[in-house]
């Protein structure tokens, strides 16, 4: 298993050195040849790793590479650590990443610098296996910072396209943030622990429990701040309320790097953390506490925004934020095992629908806007019935005891978890909380991903007024720069729709991504039913988690038999969605704008995503671009100018017009220079040897 | 009796007058020659009444040097004089000033 | 007294070519000037390889009665001289050209300025420092005077003359003084008897006081730098380029080895001298530049700029501090050599030589390679790493620190600074201003060539050379302890 592991990791970069430097080299073909197979390669060899961990086969291990950092009593080896939590994130990065390195030879086709986009990919896969396999928390840090670059690097890939600039830089800087509580926590860690080694620290872990620490003026109990500060990390890399603005944005990329990075990937990283220090945070239950609130608020506010957006992938990058929401709030509870559950399926599912997306976008020449489109559901029927399976597994289609799709067990399990924390030891008032909110978000779940479904499938035509379309039919060749139109949707513009297909006919993907679809529905529809107890049986899942988290079996064991409302409120709530969805956008199509004009301030709340970004605006951007400004006319200018550079060049000027005075051209007065320099020297010599 | 003092403070007013002569001199080039002759006799004094204390023939040789050097720097800098009034037709000091700043 | 003829074999090789040459050139009419050229260079030549393969250990020490020493830092000082004289000759060729004013005296008179620099290099007496002293600065008085047509010339000679006489006569006297007061004319007795008295007499500070200040006009540190701009611009420009490379060398190292050799026991007492003298050169320097408009008046101060930063290793004094000193003039030489190179090539619509900055406007455009060049000249007279020029600048601060003079180090450091803005308004008007007039830029092969090596040297190629010209320096300062 060693050397697999080995393999596994560092496949992908070799793969990435490959593209990114020699892609000049080699060409586009062999660069992608390079990278798709070193991550398959990678992905085959994952699958008899987690397989081992579930037949019971395999134990955890340590691969040590080499002694990184020794300093003083600061020893960080870096070492690859498999047990079957890193083997869950193994099977999840590697399989997606190899299906959207496939699907991205069909997506990329046309674009010019496809070497760099591979080789981007690449790397970000190699980051984020440093992460899921990080020993140390400086290690995870590492991967962390690789994969927030790798993230900028491909938010950012359309480079000239200033928008999406704006939106890699705003995913950083947010990232910042998160990074700065993070890496704020990790030296806690070490000032506490005196170690980074994850063992190490989790063992050490029950010890701190009552301890007290300094911080910021204030007397805090030790283990919830270190929790709040790693959790703040989490925030940052995970979108969660209050640090998510920059998910959305984050779409300008290509879609391919939507469904891996923003969907699958990178933004469960903070739910991986949670789960790795899970006997940390189980040890801080104040700091759960709060988890379970920001997961559950994030559950609800994407849930509520993903409802008015337009743009497809925003509704879905909404969607994701929220089922992040639901991961974090069952961490926070205390089921571990049902977070590290959702965000299994959910990666096959989400990646899934973020594919179908791509394909619809692709079929509708780069059109992201749903208004634009409408009666898809003959044109391209692969991507139709991909993109089905996909919503049926989101919004958790089952009947229970026979057979559900993915979501179906995943979110069932947070659901009844939540209910059972909730009335578990005397009623737990933040788990009731999440429960309830599980319920409505659950709903908004169902209502929006319907709603998906009806714009872009059923309906009539509606592509004839879209400008892409257009472009398409008089044979633009389209420029990169306007390949995908600003769709802020804070700018709600009305827009003129015309019916009719405008004599445009939608093309059926290729089969390089197709066939990424195709794998990931399968997984979209069993992923569920094959792994629920593993993942969430009571004694099953002591044994498959085999203390590589917390596995609460009390919990879980309650959570199995909660009252039967409970079990069946979910799916309820889902056909509750659904025929709203359905009344309004395939029986009354002009519901939708009736309702906009009754509330349209709930509407416009929503629109502006509960005003978060101007908020943010208001606070940071605004007053940091005054001190700023301050800084540079104040200080810089008033400042370090005038008496620097400014200061100096003045100075050797009036210097230079004296020295220009002083050599007169008169031979009298440079032998008086002269003289006097010698009377000076002479005097001073007199002086000196007295 | 003459000491090395007394020939030491001629050499030394002469050195003075000397360089006087340079710089408080406006009128013409020709006393400046003359004031750089007043100090190569005044460094000659000094090398001879050296010599002649130290009981050492070091200084005279050196004043037959420097009297040697002072001849030819008086041709070379008579000549320099020629060019120049040759191409302004003056030699006064205040003339040379062409080049300043 | 053993006569070691052999030891002096290059300054004999050049005191007999060059009647030898005089009279050549006096039967050949039209061609003597070429004749007397050419035949210098290669006396040039033939006297850098004999001094550098003829010294055996055996000949490095007093020869003459101490009058002389061959030892390494006069073979260095030598070869440095006997080359940059050599590039000065061949400058000239195509500058003169346009006129019959090249006559077959001036590689003679260059000759003459060289054998006497060369006895300044060697010198271990006074009388032969005189000597050689005076013997390049008749001849550099002749050479500033050179274009008898040009009535800025002749000032510029009056002026050199004037005040060189001055310089030497302040010289001379206290030359007077240390002989009278230590009783011998030699640098290793005037030592001997400064290490014994331990309170230094008035005479003897006088004497010690005005030596240097004899000397400091030589190498044109302030406050004894008034004529350095005034001759620059007067001199033709072959003359000034040929007083910047050459004689600084000479002068420098004179100084040096009486500084060390002579005056080493009384280093505290010259050492606040040649401090005031190392900052206010190099600030007078780079602040008069600064307004000036006159390129050739500018390389003066820039020269007054960098031998400020060459006392600063002076004055750290020891073996680190003389090395520095040496490596610093070797790659001076080579810059301002470069720099001199490229103005001497450029000449406006009529054929006239050009010196006004101004005229460098546009030569980016013009002539890319030319104004490349002079842009490496000047970021590395500037001391901007990567280019050549930082490096001698960090050995004397090096030098300085070692000594615990921290403060002249850090001051050094700011002066660097206030340099860099006078080199870079050259490059500003190469490559940021539109040229107003048709220049053209009359390169000949020889010269472009010269250029180009010089810029690779000074290029960060250059630090390839760190090795052998490290060691050389060290050798050679090694010499003089």
């Amino acid at each position: 298993m060693q050397t697999s592991i080995i393999l596994i990791v560092f496949l992908p970069l070799l793969a990435a050195i490959v593209a990114g430097l020699g892609g000049r080299i080699i060409g586009k073909f062999a660069s992608k040849l390079v990278t798709t197979g070193a991550l398959f390669l990678s992905c085959i060899l994952s699958w008899p790793i987690f397989i081992g961990f579930l037949t019971g086969a395999e134990t955890e291990t340590v691969v040590p590479v080499l002694d990184w950092i020794r300093s003083g009593d600061m020893v960080v080896d870096w070492a690859l650590r498999v047990d079957t939590l890193t083997a869950v994130m193994l099977v999840v990065v590697t399989t997606v990443s190899s299906l959207v390195h496939l699907y991205s030879w069909g997506y990329m086709e046309e674009d010019p610098s496809q070497p760099r986009f591979f080789s981007y990919l690449s790397l970000f896969t190699f980051a984020m296996l440093m992460l899921v396999t990080a020993d140390s928390l400086v290690q995870m840090f590492f991967g962390w910072e690789g994969v927030g670059l790798a993230s900028y690097l491909l938010i950012g890939f359309w480079y000239h396209k200033p928008s999406a600039n704006a939106a890699a830089m705003k995913a950083f800087v947010v990232n910042r943030v998160g990074d700065f509580g993070f890496s704020l926590g990790i030296f806690g860690v070490f000032l506490v622990f005196g170690t980074v080694s994850i063992p190490a620290i989790l063992e050490a872990a029950p010890g701190a429990v009552g301890t007290e620490i300094g911080f910021a003026g204030m007397r805090v109990d030790t283990l919830t701040l270190l929790c709040l500060l790693l959790f703040v990390g989490a925030m940052g890399k995970s979108a969660q309320l209050g640090l998510h603005t920059w998910l959305p944005d984050a779409m300008e990329g290509p879609t391919p790097v939507s469904a891996l990075i923003h969907a699958a990937t990178m933004v469960t990283a903070g739910v991986f953390m949670v789960c790795r220090l899970s006997p940390l945070f189980d040890a801080a239950p104040g700091a759960l506490e709060v988890v379970t609130y920001v997961g559950a608020a994030t559950a609800l506010f994407a849930a509520t925004v993903g409802t008015v957006q337009n743009d497809i992938k925003r509704v879905i990058a909404y969607s994701t934020c929220s089922q992040l929401g639901y991961m974090f709030f069952a961490a926070g509870v205390g089921a571990y095992g049902a977070a590290m559950f959702h965000l299994f399926t959910h990666a096959f599912f989400k990646a899934l629908l973020f594919l179908g997306a791509g394909s619809v976008i692709h079929a509708m020449h780069h059109e992201q806007d749903m208004r634009y489109y409408g009666a898809l559901r003959k044109e391209i029927p692969l991507t139709f019935w991909a993109m089905i399976f996909g919503t049926l597994a989101i919004t958790g289609v089952g009947i229970i005891g026979i057979f559900g799709f993915a979501g179906f067990y995943s979110k069932d399990a947070i659901i009844e978890s939540a209910y059972a924390a909730a009335v578990m030891g005397g009623g737990n008032v933040s788990a009731g909380f999440a429960f309830a909110i599980a319920l409505i978000a659950a709903l908004l779940t169902s209502f929006y991903s319907w709603r998906l479904i009806f714009l872009t499938f059923y309906g009539k035509a509606r592509w004839a007024s879209s400008e892409h379309v257009q472009h398409a039919l008089h044979g633009h060749h389209e420029d990169e720069s306007e390949v995908v139109a600003d769709h802020d949707s804070a700018d709600d513009h009305p827009v003129a729709v015309r019916e009719g297909t405008g004599g445009y006919h939608p093309h059926e993907s290729p089969w390089s991504m197709l066939v990424p679809l195709g794998a990931l529905t399968i997984g979209a529809i069993f992923a569920g039913y094959a792994f629920y107890y593993p993942f969430f049986g009571t004694e099953e899942g002591a044994a498959f988690w085999a203390g590589s988290l917390v596995h609460n079996a009390e919990l879980v064991e309650a959570a199995h038999h909660v009252p039967l409302w409970v079990k069946l409120s979910p799916a309820l709530v889902m056909l509750i969605g659904l025929g709203i969805a359905y009344n309004n956008y395939i029986r009354k199509p002009k519901n939708p704008a009736k309702f906009v004009a009754m509330f349209g301030g709930l509407h416009t709340f929503l629109m502006h995503k509960w005003y978060f970004d101007e908020l943010y605006n208001l606070i940071f951007v605004k007053p940091a671009m005054w001190i700023g400004r301050i800084f540079w006319k104040r200080g810089d200018e008033q400042t370090i100018d005038r008496f620097g550079p400014h200061g100096a060049a003045t100075a050797v000027g009036w210097g230079n017009r004296l020295t220009a005075r002083l050599q007169s051209g008169y031979l009298y007065s440079y032998a008086l220079v002269m003289l006097l320099g010698l009377i000076a020297a002479a005097s001073w010599a007199y002086w000196w040897a007295r | 009796m003459i000491t090395l003092g007394h020939y030491l403070g001629v050499a030394a007013i002469l050195f003075v007058l000397g360089v006087l002569g340079i710089f408080l001199n406006r009128r013409n080039v020709i006393l400046m020659l003359m004031a750089i002759e007043l100090i190569l006799l005044a460094v000659n004094i000094n090398l001879v009444a050296f010599s002649a204390y130290l009981g050492d023939l070091t200084g005279q040789v050196f004043a037959m040097f420097v009297l040697t050097v002072a001849a030819a720097e008086a041709a070379i800098g008579l000549a320099i004089l020629v060019i120049f009034f040759r191409r302004r037709g003056s030699i006064a000091v205040d003339d040379a000033n062409r080049m300043r700043g | 007294m053993t006569y070691n003829f052999a030891a002096i074999v290059p300054e004999l090789m050049l005191i007999i070519g060059e009647p030898i040459l005089m009279l050549t050139a006096s039967t050949m009419g039209r061609r003597a000037t070429k004749i007397t050229t050419w035949g210098t260079v290669a006396l040039l030549i033939a006297a850098t390889i004999a001094a550098l393969v003829g010294t055996e250990p055996s000949s490095a020490g007093p020869l003459f009665g101490g009058l002389l020493s061959a030892d390494p830092f006069a073979v260095y000082g030598k070869a440095l001289i006997y080359l940059s004289a050599a590039v000065a000759i061949i400058a000239a060729n195509s500058w003169f050209a346009r006129d019959d004013e090249h006559g077959p005296e001036y590689p003679i008179l260059i000759l003459l300025a060289t054998v006497g620099m060369s006895v300044m290099v060697s010198a271990t007496n006074m009388i032969t420092l005189y000597v050689g002293l005076e013997l390049n600065s008749l001849s550099a008085y002749i050479l500033a005077s050179y274009r008898r047509t040009d009535a800025r010339s002749a000032e510029a000679g009056l002026k050199y003359f004037v005040l060189g006489a001055l310089a030497s006569g302040i010289l001379l006297y206290g030359i007077s003084l240390l002989y009278g007061f230590t009783g011998s004319t030699q640098f290793s007795a005037i030592a001997a008897a400064l290490g014994r008295d331990e309170a230094m007499g008035i005479g003897l500070l006088l004497g010690l006081v005005f030596t240097l200040s004899g000397l400091a006009f030589k190498i044109s540190a302030v406050p004894f730098h008034m004529w350095t701009p005034d001759v620059y611009e007067g001199s033709p420009t072959p003359v000034t380029t040929f007083f910047a490379s050459a004689p600084k060398v000479a002068a420098v190292l004179l100084a040096t080895r009486v500084c060390i050799e002579a005056l080493g026991p009384a280093i505290d007492a010259w050492r606040q001298i040649i401090i005031f003298a190392a900052l206010a050169s190099i600030f007078l320097g780079a602040i008069a530049a600064w307004g000036q408009t006159n390129i050739k008046r500018l390389l003066a101060y820039s020269s007054i700029n960098n031998i400020g930063f060459v006392l600063i290793g002076l004055a750290a004094g020891g073996a680190a501090g003389v090395s520095a000193v040496l490596f610093y003039m070797a790659i001076y030489v080579v810059m301002t050599l470069g720099a001199f190179l490229v103005v001497l090539n450029l000449r406006n619509a009529a054929g006239e030589p050009v010196e006004a900055i101004d005229a460098l406007k546009g030569l980016s455009s013009r002539r890319p390679g030319m104004a490349a060049a002079l842009a490496v000249f000047m970021f590395s007279l500037a001391g901007i790493p990567p280019l050549f020029g930082f490096w001698p600048k960090l050995m004397v601060f090096n030098a300085a620190v070692e000594q615990g003079l921290f403060a002249l180090a850090v001051a050094g450091i700011l002066g660097t600074v206030v340099g860099a803005f006078y080199y870079l308004k050259i490059v500003k008007v190469m490559y940021f201003d539109e040229a107003e007039e048709e220049l053209h830029y009359a390169c000949g092969n020889l010269e472009a060539a010269f250029i180009g090596l010089f810029a690779l040297i000074v290029s960060p190629l250059g630090y390839l050379l760190i090795g052998p010209i490290g060691s050389a320096a060290d050798n050679a300062a090694g010499a003089l302890f």
